[in-house]
């Protein structure tokens, strides 16, 4: 199996898609985080003033936009096997599909993680010195830092497998991305923005990822009515075994033409 | 030996019979080509024998075992099916080194591979810019990783150059004659096989018509030798008094059919006549194909 998941990250490694993808989600986070800065204090769009515990949470969790992009990340890794039909050569060299599937779980989770350091790493080099500059107190145990660090972690991880899971079932890459995208920008984020959607919302990955950072700050739109932490975590891991579970059953007996 | 099996085969897509109860068997240390025109069932059937496809009844066997039943197959069956089947973006060396690493395999093997195809050169180019033929020969080179003694392959002329199919040849034969590996390729084209092959399946409609030796699919056509003379005196009636019929040519070159190239030799030199050229011309093969496959 450790060769198995060995060979799925040198799928990643040896194309280009990875560092695309990277390249993508810190320049998101970068943009997302110049907004935090150039509003910060300003009453109109309501954002708190750049010294205050409540902005750095904010400025902290934006890392959290990333997960759009390792679930993409996660689709192709699947469907670029089928577009490229290398999945022949995946399924000649390990006959038992299964034991593919769960390699490919395994190695997204370890890519989630990666990108997730990677996006704190740049986060923290945005955050540090703008508070400092800005007269603030550094503190990286306070402001729920902590938690949406590990929050960050999870959600990413977790969307990776969700990404993979979605590939395996759709299995065509353009239909993978779209639904990808449609449903995190369109679907989730209407359930998550509309208080009275939210009671459905809470229960949508995007939903839950959100309540795993345990942040109560939801500019313009009121407080929210989210999952405790737990309830987060809880909801997006049944997610991403449900989702595996289909995957591994709908590839083990399909014929590969 | 019996490496290759298959044993009343059966699939379906929809309500098109692919393969209808096929059966035949490769031996190791022989080419077995397996001919049919396209839509036959070739790959149907080769893609069943490497656990790709699920058939609806019958089994196929490599060695014995059922493809999704072994530990190591890349050891035991060395595979080659389109030659698209590759990432554009990932180079060809790479492209070996992960089949290696996920097989469990040395990554020393994907270089070795890729010299043997010789592709050593291209080792690490994109694969993206690559010829049908790099593909081919890439596509072969996965199938060595493992030096097994199965073979099974798809169509492996098709883009090949006429220098890049006669290397084919040659080497299929070597797997064959020399390593004593079963070697199992599928063609539309006759003429590509012809020349490599010791056994021949054929197959049309998914249902088997026809399974030998090449002798013995090309001993059922008529027998018939060409002669070409200094001057053929009582050549013609001599022959057809011993029950030939005698075609002439030219001036110099008569078709007897009827009579096996020994008793014409005896009867040319009876009546001392000077040959410059005789040649036991097989019946056309390709005939016999296009009449086994086109009556379906």
């Amino acid at each position: 199996m450790i060769g198995l998941v060995r060979a799925e990250l040198l799928k990643l490694s040896t194309t280009r898609l990875w560092w695309i993808m990277l390249l993508v989600t810190l320049l998101l986070i970068g943009v997302n985080l110049a907004f935090f800065i150039g509003f910060a204090g300003n009453a109109q769009g309501g954002l708190p003033a750049l010294d205050t515990p409540e902005w750095a949470q904010l400025a902290w969790s934006s890392g959290a936009s990333g997960r759009i992009f390792v679930m993409i990340l996660g689709v192709v890794m699947l469907t670029s096997e089928y577009r490229y039909q290398t999945i022949t050569g995946t399924f000649l060299t390990t006959p038992r599909r299964g034991r593919v599937i769960t390699a490919k779980l395994i190695a997204g989770l370890i890519v989630g993680v990666l990108f997730a350091l990677a996006v704190l790493l740049f986060t923290a080099l945005v955050v540090i010195p703008t508070v400092l500059i800005a007269g603030g107190e550094l503190s990286l145990t306070e402001a729920h830092v902590p938690a949406i660090a590990l929050g960050t972690v999870a959600s990413l991880a977790l969307y990776t497998i969700l990404g993979i899971a979605v590939g395996a079932l759709v299995r065509n890459q353009i239909a993978g991305i779209v639904g990808a995208v449609a449903w995190a920008y369109v679907i989730e984020s209407l359930f998550l923005a509309i208080p009275a959607l939210q009671v459905v919302g809470k229960w949508f990955p995007g939903g839950a990822a959100q309540s795993l950072m345990s942040i109560d700050v939801n500019p313009g739109m009121g407080s929210s009515d989210l999952l405790p932490a737990w309830g987060g975590a809880a909801v997006l891991v049944g997610y991403a075994v449900v989702f595996a579970v289909v995957a591994n059953a709908t590839t083990v007996r399909r014929d590969i033409t | 030996m019996t490496a290759i099996e298959i044993r009343n085969l059966s699939k379906s897509f929809g309500a098109v019979r692919a393969v209808d109860g096929v059966s035949f068997t490769v031996k190791a240390g022989t080419v077995t080509g397996y001919l049919g025109p396209n839509g036959a069932g070739k790959t149907t059937t080769l893609r069943s024998l490497l656990g790709l496809v699920t058939p609806d009844s019958g089994e196929a066997l490599v060695n014995g075992k059922r493809y999704r039943d072994m530990a190591t197959p890349l050891n035991e069956v060395g595979a080659v099916l389109e030659a698209t089947n590759f990432h554009p973006g990932r180079t060809a060396r790479n492209h070996l080194r992960l089949l290696c690493v996920a097989a469990g395999l040395p990554v020393s093997r994907a270089d070795e591979a890729l010299g043997q195809v010789g592709l050593a050169d291209a080792a690490g180019k994109r694969v993206g810019g690559f010829s049908l033929g790099m593909r081919q020969r890439l596509a072969l080179a996965s199938a060595l990783l493992g030096e097994p003694k199965v073979y099974i392959l798809d169509e492996p002329a098709n883009g090949l150059d006429p220098a890049g199919i006669q290397w084919l040849r040659g080497f299929l034969r070597h797997l064959a004659h020399d390593r004593g590996a079963a070697v199992l390729v599928s063609s539309h084209v006759l003429s590509e096989v012809e020349q490599t092959v010791d056994d021949i399946v054929i197959i049309a409609g998914g249902r088997l018509v026809r399974q030998g030796t090449l002798a013995e699919l090309t001993t059922n056509g008529e027998k018939t030798v060409r002669l070409r003379t200094v001057g053929d005196g009582e050549l013609t009636p001599a022959l057809e008094k011993a029950g030939a019929k005698v075609d002439r040519l030219d001036d110099d070159a008569l078709r007897v059919h009827g009579l096996e190239p020994e008793e014409i030799g005896r009867i040319v030199l009876d009546q001392r006549v000077v040959l410059t050229e005789m040649i036991a011309e097989r019946s056309d093969l390709q005939k016999v194909f296009l009449e086994l496959t086109e009556e379906r």
